[in-house]
């Protein structure tokens, strides 16, 4: 636990753990939280992985932690780290099992009051047109070729070959697509393991919802992703499924022996890394785009099925389009101001989402003005947010925020002396209808297991990293 | 014989065994159990199954990821396990099993990966024991 650890306040809302208060330090750890996420944060092993963290061969900056932060393995989850492009390391627990898990958002044409009445239809549907995969296969069937096609082009493949509308591809961060993909660099497992799983949403945290605009906190931002009060729309949270998982457990696999050839030495296995231009290094950023490529596809693919779902529930008039896509598990080169000097480094987000600011090139021109949007899932049945990113997260953060509203409660007290019907029962009295694969998919995903999301949207708010747009409520669940 | 272990995102698991062969063969067993309902599972089948690592922590990390590729790959589902006593480098043997049903087998969670964290290796009064975590 990291009770012990002694911190420093910067201001209300920043924290420190100087460099020097553990040898191997090489920078320090930056904790965006209030004292009373703060106080919470400290229960678990977070801030021992954020210290860990900041002993990583050529971390440049500050070892972050989002106000979302919770124990990982290796890095903690709601990280950020950068490493120096020429002379740092890539570290695959940098970016976790389910690389490019992430978010997208759908807007529809219709209303909480047009579709309330057949919620219960919809819902069941899309169960039957999306499944979650924890037992079987996905409605989607790709040869070898294709998933090799997939792994470079990403979402632009599915929009390509009818699983898709143009516009799905641009709204997407790097639209859908990293470039320096090469499936080769992922395994013959891996390609096996992820195929039949393409156009599945997984289990854990992943979900589907359907959703409400509940408030809207910036009008103009609002208007630019065409967003009113009492909107449906539908936000989809998941990843590169059993293929990225493969490719993460293959190159952890290999790191042992590379870190030797390297002399690198870590206090945590989990944390294996290898410097970015070594072959090792090198070829691991290579799957990992693959990986990535592979989870844009993922999502796209549930949106097409989506579509459908919508229009044998609500007819042809239905029409969703994409707002946007984000990922919160991935390493990008970038290009951020470290010291008053542009640097290239590798952006380690682990359960950390890009909040590039108003005006950066890499945002989409409908966009450019109001910021990045980020997408943050809370725990289901409560509430998500849409955020655009602020300056301040480009002048501290590497242009990153949360991801979430951060777990407090394990999986086995989640479901201490609760019954999955009595939470759909409390979900059903709230106006949500639920449906999951599994009898503990629900229980172990209750509200209560989580942070307050919007407390730990406030802290980003405040903080200057993000600015709120808008809260979604939600009234249909779909789990694994 | 196994238990599960609590971690705030995820979920690991401690296996005991009389000697080393049972203690893999109750972590695998542990992992299985974890990701599937097994109430169902039958030994229809033989797999061969074999892993090497270069310690005894990378050799139970990887055996379970053999375990897990059957699982998630392969999609098998495994019950029984016959292993020889591993040496200190590798561990080979013969899993009993049979193809992956979501009928007969409901899916309970998707074991994303096997972790480092906080992995433990003993030998105590009962006789072998292993802590393991998985990525959920």
């Amino acid at each position: 636990m990291s009770e012990k650890i002694p911190i420093e306040p910067i201001d209300e809302l920043r924290f420190r753990i100087p460099r020097d208060e553990r040898r191997g330090m090489r920078t320090d750890v930056i904790v965006y939280a209030s004292r009373e996420i703060l106080d919470q944060i400290r229960k678990d092993l977070s801030l021992e992985q954020a210290i860990n963290v900041a002993t990583l061969p050529g971390i440049v900056g500050p070892s972050l932690a989002m106000p979302d932060i919770h124990q990982g393995y290796g890095f903690p989850i709601g990280g950020v780290a950068a490493t120096d492009w020429e002379h740092g390391v890539v570290s695959p627990g940098g970016v976790g099992f389910d690389i490019n898990c992430g978010v997208r958002l759908v807007r529809t044409n219709l209303t909480r009051s047009e579709v309330e009445p057949r919620l219960r239809d919809l819902v069941n549907q899309t169960f039957r047109d999306i499944p979650c995969g924890t037992g079987g296969a996905g409605h989607l069937q790709i040869t070898e070729k294709q998933l090799d096609e997939i792994l470079v082009k990403g979402a632009r493949w599915m929009v390509e070959n009818g699983y898709g509308e143009p516009a799905d591809a641009e709204f997407a961060e790097e639209g859908g697509r990293l470039e320096g993909a090469d499936p080769d660099k992922v395994s013959h497992r891996a390609k096996e393991r992820g195929r039949p799983q393409l156009g599945t949403i997984g289990s854990g945290n992943h979900f589907l919802e359907i959703q409400y605009v509940e408030q809207i906190h910036d009008e103009a931002a609002a208007r630019a992703m065409g967003l009113e009060l009492g909107q449906v729309v539908v936000l989809i949270h998941c990843g590169s499924r059993g293929l990225g998982h493969q490719v993460c457990t293959d190159y952890l696999a290999q790191m042992g022996a590379a870190m030797k050839k390297y002399n690198i030495t870590l206090p945590d296995r989990q944390l294996a890394c290898v410097p970015i231009q070594s072959p090792e290094g090198q070829a691991y950023l290579a799957a990992m785009r693959a990986s990535a490529n592979f989870a844009w596809a993922n999502r796209q693919a549930i949106l097409h099925f989506l579509r459908g779902s919508f229009e044998k529930v609500f007819g042809k008039s239905a029409r969703l389009s994409l707002i946007y896509d984000v990922c919160h598990n991935i390493a990008k080169r970038e290009r951020h101001a470290v010291n008053g000097d542009k640097r290239d480094v590798l952006v380690h987000r682990k359960g950390a989402t890009r909040a590039f600011p108003p005006g950066h090139r890499e945002i989409p021109a409908a966009y450019r003005h109001i910021g990045q949007p980020v997408l943050i899932p809370g725990s289901m049945g409560t509430a998500s947010w849409i955020l655009v990113g602020a300056e301040g997260a480009m002048k501290e953060t590497f242009g990153s925020v949360c991801h979430g509203a951060g777990r407090l409660m394990s999986r086995t007290a989640a479901k201490k002396g609760r019954d999955a019907r009595q939470v759909l029962k409390s979900l059903e009295e709230a106006g949500i209808v639920a449906k999951s694969e599994t009898r503990d998919g629900i229980l172990e995903e209750i509200p209560e297991a989580y942070k307050n999301v919007d407390e730990v949207i406030e802290v980003v708010h405040r903080a200057g990293l993000a600015r709120k747009v808008a809260r979604l409520r939600p009234i249909g669940v779909i789990k694994g | 014989m196994f238990e599960v272990l609590d971690h705030t995102a995820d979920i690991g698991f401690r296996a005991w065994g009389a000697t080393r062969a049972e203690l893999f063969a109750n972590a695998a067993l542990a992992l299985e159990s974890i990701a599937v309902d097994m109430s169902g599972a039958r030994d229809l089948e033989p797999y061969p199954i074999a892993a090497s690592g270069d310690d005894e922590e990378s050799l139970l990390v990887n055996w379970l990821n053999e375990v897990l590729y059957y699982l998630d790959g392969r999609r098998v589902v495994m019950s029984r396990f016959e292993i020889e006593e591993p040496g200190p480098f590798q561990v080979s043997g013969k899993a009993w099993g049979e193809p992956r049903d979501p009928d007969r087998h409901p899916g309970k969670l998707v074991v994303k990966g096997v972790t480092y964290h906080q992995l433990r290796i003993g030998k105590d009064a009962r006789g072998w024991y292993a802590e393991v975590y998985l990525d959920i």
